[in-house]
């Protein structure tokens, strides 16, 4: 067994909504090594979202303990907080959440702006990043508002990419592209992956979680399966989600 | 999160939102430039005001008939209309040490027809003396002589605007013989223009030796008003009482109450109308303030209406590896230019308005540090506070919670 990047201790989440209480997470207990390139799986609802953030550090569990790196992000201040997120963890937004009226360019060399880079280098930074996810160049220039779909979440995966992150987190990272471009953002985690980063992404297709190495499958807040991908029945409930999600998630409804 | 990105940032996100920029910006320029502007016209209106009363001279009493207080039954009558002063009450008055100079008058109405032209114009008997009491210019000829009073000569001094009205712009009316009832008047000099100074208007005019006045025009001996000049503004309240005094006891009357005169003291004057304009002034300030209000509020509107798109904003930069410092400063910075902006125009705005309409009020705007530093301090404040705030309580979200906020 390597080092724990992630380390997750019965983490629970309820959301407060208005009048009525969701549990979106019911003890989750989760440990991904240094150097893992895993699939979380689940039934849309389920909480992979949800706990994606939590391992993120952009949101933080209403019960149990998270350990990022083996440093318990609940006693870190806000200083340490950003520089985790902005060093460590690249995060892929399943919805992109783009700087509307400014240009692609603009949002991928935001995280930039943050750290001691020099100029040139963050347009160069910026400008592989976005090879790497095979956007025109003629794109680069345009706001972010004014993309298609896939265009906007291989911006938002290569803004992810720019600080150079030991730890990547890709909520639906390829949900909105065609196969080939989706197949050339795996090609590009995959490389990522060899080079040493630890690589989690959330996925609902089994072609997708195939290429990973490891699957964990969350139905209604809990971890149902964890299990080697070659070991994983990933075709049985890959397309099933309908199945699953006939289990409310919702508690306060009744 | 350096300092040059910082400005780059903060013009970025300017530009790339316009109409919510443009908006701020108007919001801060209206409460600053109603405010400069209203305070402008006050005080210009109020500084001319004084000023044509100093014109007068400040250190001026004008003593005028008046019925005494509580003196006789029946109707009280107005200034002018009592005959209580006379030309040997103006000669003993002369012999009081603070007085320096005594200009008995008289005042009447009366047509007066020149060659081609004629006017209605006041008629103002004088002596000698009240060139230099009032503070007057000779344009052209002469002013009124002592040898002209006790000839009762046909000689007259005209106003600048009457001597433009009988005869023309170009001509000059020394010389110039003008007809009036059974007078006809030889036209001896004319005055520089004065402008409204104290109570009479001299540039309409037409001023004539006091006995001739009085003979032809009044037909009375009584003065209308006598002024004095005094040798000291600090001893205008000492003078006041020597000369009521004096006059007293010349009219045989006991007490100050039942005086049949009354003395007008330019300083108590000034004093009065400064205190009128100063309300007038406090008005515009008032109107100016309740436009700050609303400027005020136009600001405070545009910052919170923004506040859902900036709290999604907040929490990207967030997720992204911004501290809640760097986004602080980001949206201080997004204010300051704001404010920085809106109050430049707004300056220059109010005063181009203050001048404008000071110009077509005939007076000159005036400016104040304070009215300037009241409204760009109320409008930066409004504009930094609202900006800042809900920056500073969306950075204390979790990015996830701030990219949510609805
Ligand atoms: N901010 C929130 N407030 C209230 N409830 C929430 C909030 N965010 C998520 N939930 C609820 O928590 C549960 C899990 O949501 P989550 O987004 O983690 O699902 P998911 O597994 O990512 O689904 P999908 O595959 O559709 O993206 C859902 O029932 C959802 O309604
Ligand atoms: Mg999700």
């Amino acid at each position: 067994m390597g080092t724990a990047v992630i380390d997750a201790r019965d983490l629970t989440k309820v959301y407060d909504g208005a009048g009525a209480e969701t549990v979106a997470l019911r003890g989750v207990t989760l440990r991904i090594d240094e150097g893992e390139y895993a699939a979380i799986m689940g039934p849309s609802g389920s909480g992979k979202s949800t706990l994606m953030h939590i391992l993120g550090c952009l949101d933080t569990p209403t019960e149990g303990a998270y350990l990022l790196s083996g440093r318990d992000v609940a006693e870190l201040d806000d200083y340490e907080l950003a520089e985790l997120r902005r060093t460590t963890v690249g995060f892929v937004f399943q919805a992109f959440n783009l700087l509307p009226r400014s240009t692609v360019m603009r949002n991928v060399i935001m995280p930039m702006l943050y750290t001691r880079v020099s100029h040139d280098e963050r347009d160069d930074r910026a400008a592989a990043a976005l090879r790497a996810v095979s956007l025109e160049e003629k794109l680069w220039t345009h706001r972010s508002n004014e993309l298609s779909g896939g265009q906007m979440q291989r911006v938002a995966i290569a803004r992810s990419l720019v600080n150079d992150p030991s730890l990547v987190l890709a909520d639906e990272p390829t949900g909105n592209l065609d196969t080939a471009t989706g197949d050339s953002v795996m090609d590009l985690f995959a490389r990522l992956n060899a080079e040493g980063r630890t690589i989690v992404l959330i996925t609902h297709e089994p072609d997708i979680a195939t290429r990973t190495r490891r699957v964990v499958r969350i139905t209604d807040g809990r971890i149902v399966e964890d299990a080697a991908t070659a070991d994983a029945d990933i075709r049985q409930y890959g397309n099933g989600d309908g199945a699953d999600s006939a289990v409310s998630p919702r508690v306060g409804d009744a | 999160m350096r300092f040059s990105d910082l400005i780059s940032e903060t013009l970025h996100s300017l530009t790339a939102n316009k109409v919510r920029s443009g908006l701020t910006i108007l919001g801060i320029v209206v409460g600053i430039a109603s405010v400069i502007a209203m305070v402008a016209i006050g005080q210009g209106s109020q500084a001319s005001i004084e000023q044509s009363i100093q014109a007068a001279g400040s250190n001026v009493l004008t003593v005028m008939p008046s019925a005494g207080g509580q003196s006789g039954p029946g109707v009280r009558m107005g200034a002018g209309s009592v005959e209580s002063l006379t030309r040997e009450d103006a000669e003993s008055l002369a012999g009081l040490s603070l007085v320096t100079g005594v200009a008995p008058s008289s005042q009447g109405q009366g047509q007066l027809v020149a060659a081609d032209a004629n006017a209605n114009a006041q008629f103002l008997g004088v002596t000698a003396d009240y060139v230099k009491v009032k503070g007057l210019t000779v344009a052209s000829g002469s002013f009124i002589t002592g040898r002209d009073d006790e000839k009762n000569a046909q000689v007259v001094v005209l106003g600048a605007t009457l001597a433009e009205d009988l005869f023309g712009e170009s001509v000059d009316p020394v010389g110039k013989r003008i007809r009036s009832g059974n007078m006809l008047l030889t036209v001896v000099g004319v005055l520089k223009e004065k402008g409204t100074s104290g109570f009479t208007n001299v540039d309409s005019a037409a001023i004539l030796p006091l006995s001739t006045c009085s003979r032809y025009v009044t037909g009375s001996e009584y003065l209308s008003s006598i002024t004095l000049t005094i040798a000291d503004e600090e001893q205008m309240d000492a003078a006041e009482n020597s000369v009521s005094g004096l006059l007293l006891q010349r009219h045989g009357i006991a007490s100050a109450d039942y005086a049949d005169f009354s003395i007008q003291n330019m300083a108590d004057m000034l004093e009065t109308v400064s205190s009128v304009t100063g309300t007038f002034t406090t008005l515009l300030a008032g109107i100016a303030g309740i436009s700050l209000l609303v400027g005020g509020i136009g600001i405070m509107n545009m910052m919170l209406t923004t506040v859902t798109e900036r709290t999604r904003e907040i929490g990207l930069r967030k997720a992204i590896g911004a501290d809640s410092s760097a986004i602080s400063a980001q949206f201080l910075a997004e204010s300051v230019t704001l404010t920085l902006i809106g109050g430049a125009l707004g300056i220059l705005t109010g005063w181009g308005i203050g001048a404008l309409a000071a110009s077509l009020l005939g007076a000159s705007a005036i400016v104040t540090l304070d009215s300037v530093l009241l409204a760009v301090g109320v409008c930066a404040f409004i504009g930094i506070v609202f900006g800042y705030y809900p920056a500073r309580r969306a950075a204390s979200l979790s990015p996830i919670e701030a990219l949510r906020y609805q």
